[in-house]
């Protein structure tokens, strides 16, 4: 029998490791800190980055009675927490997400047996209808996370937080590789179907996820012309896929528009069925993005559908004066600033709708 | 030990006592196969912990798979059986740990290792973190006799493990997630043809990720053990300089085919029968290396294309072993470039979801499609292709020799910026989060 000593150990190469190290270790840190300036000249400043990670400890937030917020970008950006504390009388848990639909985080809520609180789902049309694609896609990784976060990633979580809030350059929406990659003035091949870019980094989030917009964006200026010009490409509709039938396609979506009719109302009707309550609101919108929803979803349309067939209430900010009056700088979103004021402004007819 | 159970716990504690239950059934089964008195009882002993091992990695990782080929064979001959859906949750790594354990009773059962006496050094053996849950697999008679007497502190062995440990991360992190995994992605997800120039670039991009994903995850691994006094050996030897396929299979996750040489290949008779039942082995070998990896016919195909290579390979050496050219260097770079064509077209077969994806892939790769969609942009194009070539390029330059040799050659200052470089990169650029691939195996 061979013997049980074995005579297997790694060849460890000849070179100065311990000054290697010492290099190695005064030099990295000194590229790190001369990058981590050069973002700040730049305009970056410390913010957490709105991850799936985030978005999966405010759900763990949510109790029974919970007052929560889901749905597009906008309610993030529209709704000032504090303000609506004030109006509510409870501290809200912000669980929109941007570019997302809000359906299967509503569906998510009406399964959770234990929750019977309130929920104030923001609609954009084009965007609550979705059949599919990354709308749908990045509400699902949230509610993955949220499912299968392990203890290791909970506290890598709580380590990178620290970190985001102290460095500039942790900025994966704008500063990683591949993000920089993309801003490569490099043409593509006629008829390519690479996805629009999307649009520049241009607010700042906190622990509860409240994203505030920055003040170059809120004002006319080059950061608020490339944002706007960032949400055309995303808010018009793709033209089918070039290997479905066009009858199809139409066939496939007007099907899947259907059910979410319904399954929305289930779900609506799930959480009033345990004593909680749904309303959903329109939050506002201006410019050419107006123009495209209006167009390819007017008012008259899934809006007024959904409230029928849901039986649940809605606020469209049109329908109000106090709500009307407000501009969206680059078309989609409030300016940190209005977003006081308009959460002022619509925790009255909040209060109202969901009033017995 | 207890760092590599919280290691493991940290993810699903209740699959730590799994882990557990695994290891010391092994310890007590490899003690009774080695005080066995008769053959027949020796043999028993390893029979039952194949089988548990087995039937523990069949549950968790085969259960549906089985359940669904079952219900699909049935409805051939007219019986319609709706199978429960197991809600079974995959520990992670158990592929892995499976092999780890397993190998010690063989081992102790061919007489290749003498049977621990201490559990607590075979439980450290099997559950040590750097290679738990993705590799290389670690024979137990390479690693118990480093833990008979504790690791002593050796400062150069710590700063070399501390290089590797950030070089695997350089390759995972920026390589493979923040280079290369969009295109493929992109690629393997769009639902309908694509022009050949994208399903090249996806493929390649695969074939990129999936290296650098494992290799950097084995790197990490070898360099972590390092750090605490143990070593493990190389599981890569710059594969994509193979040439043939039974040397990219002495390049490529060698942890994995030295354990499927040594366990079913050898003893199912290797190639002492004659050439057909030789390749009657490989077949099956590849076949079980296939499932191995998942528990899908797509991961099958895959190794059943190789299993045909290597056949074809071994039938090809036999008439031509004596051709002075094939060893001429053209030849060689050629043989090293079809390898790698065919092992891209394998890697399709690895990657998709489902054959339709697949086939529409190929196809794609072949010309089949020149109206199809052009979706990746022309920087992710360049960008792969650049990976690619210097993939490619390095293997070739340095097949001949190992990493320690090549930073041997190293001169100091190239070493200290480098190991700066790699460093910083991975700091910078932020990595996606991504797993490592073969946590999923």
């Amino acid at each position: 029998m061979p013997s049980s000593i074995s005579s297997f150990e790694r060849t460890i190469p000849a070179q100065p490791w311990n000054r290697l190290a010492g290099i190695a270790v005064a030099l990295t840190p000194a590229a790190v800190v001369a990058w981590e300036l050069y973002c700040r000249s730049l305009g970056y400043g410390p913010t957490l980055n709105d991850t799936p990670d985030l978005w999966a400890e405010r759900r763990e937030a949510v109790r029974p009675d919970s007052l929560v917020i889901i749905g597009d970008s906008r309610p993030l950006f529209d709704v000032d927490l504090d303000q609506l504390e004030k109006g509510l009388g409870q501290r809200p848990i912000q669980l929109a997400i941007a570019g997302s639909c809000a359906y299967p985080v509503l569906a998510n809520l009406a399964a959770d047996p234990q929750f019977r609180g309130t929920v104030i789902c923001s609609v954009v049309p084009l965007m609550f209808f979705a059949p599919g694609g990354p709308l749908i896609a990045n509400a699902e990784d949230a509610l993955k996370k949220y499912r299968t976060r392990t203890l290791a990633q909970r506290s890598g979580h709580q380590l990178v937080m620290l970190l985001e809030e102290r460095l500039a350059f942790l900025k994966q929406d704008d500063l990683t590789l591949g993000q920089l990659l993309k801003r490569l003035p490099i043409p593509n091949r006629p008829g390519a179907l690479a996805p629009p870019p999307l649009p520049p980094y241009f607010s700042t989030a906190d622990r509860e996820r409240r994203p505030r917009m920055f003040e170059p964006c809120a004002q006319p200026g080059p950061l608020q012309n490339r944002v706007k010009l960032g949400w055309l490409p995303l808010f018009t509709p793709p033209p089918p896929p070039s290997f479905v039938p066009r009858e199809a396609f139409l066939a496939g979506v007007k099907q899947a528009v259907e059910a979410r009719f319904k399954d929305a109302a289930a779900a609506v009707k799930a959480i009033r069925a345990r004593g909680g309550k749904v309303v959903f609101v329109r939050f506002p919108v201006s410019g050419e993005v107006k123009k495209i929803e209006d167009q390819a979803t007017p008012r008259q349309g899934p809006w007024t559908r959904l409230l029928a067939e849901s039986g649940a209430p809605g606020i469209y900010f049109e329908d109000f004066p106090e709500l009307a009056g407000f501009e969206c700088p680059e078309w989609s979103h409030l300016s940190n600033a209005d977003s006081i004021e308009f959460t002022k402004r619509l925790a009255p007819h909040l209060k109202k709708a969901l009033s017995p | 030990m207890v760092a590599s159970y919280i290691f493991y716990g940290a993810w699903n504690p209740p699959f730590a006592l799994l882990l557990f239950a695994t290891t010391a059934l092994d310890f007590v089964l490899g003690a009774q196969i080695a005080q066995a008195s008769t053959p027949r009882t020796r043999r028993g002993w390893l029979i039952a912990s194949v089988a548990v091992n087995l039937s523990m990695l069949g549950f968790f990782k085969y259960g549906n798979f089985l359940l669904e080929n079952f219900q699909w064979l049935v409805a051939r001959v007219g019986v319609q059986y709706q199978p429960p859906h197991l809600d079974v949750f995959l520990p992670i790594g158990i592929s892995f740990y499976t092999f780890h354990s397993l190998s010690y009773t063989l081992d102790v059962y061919r007489g290749e290792t003498q049977p621990t006496k201490s559990l607590r050094d075979f439980v450290l053996a099997v559950s040590f973190f750097p290679q738990l849950v993705a590799g290389p697999i670690v024979r137990a008679a390479d690693f118990l006799p480093q833990c008979v007497a504790p690791p002593v502190p050796v400062r150069n062995r710590f700063y070399w493990g501390l290089f590797l440990l950030t070089f695997g991360m350089f390759e995972k992190v920026v390589l493979a997630d923040a280079l290369l995994s969009s295109s493929v992605d992109t690629v393997f997800g769009h639902g309908g043809p694509i022009q050949t120039l994208d399903a090249w670039s996806g493929v390649l991009a695969f074939a990129g990720q999936i290296f650098f994903d494992f290799a950097g995850y084995s790197t990490c691994a070898i360099g972590a053990a390092l750090c605490l006094g143990f070593s493990l050996k190389d599981n890569f030897r710059f594969p994509y300089a193979a040439v043939g396929f039974s040397d990219f299979w002495r390049r490529w996750h060698f942890s994995l085919s030295t354990f499927l040489r040594d366990y079913p290949y050898i003893p199912l008779g290797g190639n002492r029968s004659g050439p057909v039942r030789a390749a009657i082995n490989l077949m099956i070998v590849m076949f079980v290396g296939g499932l191995w990896h998942g528990a899908a016919w797509t991961f099958v195909v895959w190794g059943l294309i190789h299993g045909v290579c290597l056949v074809a390979e071994r039938v090809l050496r036999s008439l031509f072993h004596e051709a002075k050219w094939t060893q001429s260097t053209a030849a060689q770079l050629l043989f090293g470039l079809a390898t790698y064509v065919v092992v891209c077209f394998a890697w399709v077969f690895f990657r998709a979801t489902d054959f339709n994806t697949a086939l529409r892939l190929i196809g794609a790769m072949v010309g089949s499609f020149p109206r199809g969609d052009a979706i990746l942009s022309t920087r992710e194009i360049l960008q792969v292709a650049l990976v690619t070539a210097g993939l490619l390029l390095s293997h070739w330059v340095l097949r001949s020799t190992s990493i320690e040799a090549m930073v041997v050659r190293l001169p100091r200052w190239l070493m200290a910026a480098g190991w700066t470089f790699l460093a910083g990169a991975i700091i910078l650029i932020q990595g996606n989060g991504n797993a490592f691939i073969y946590f999923q195996f």
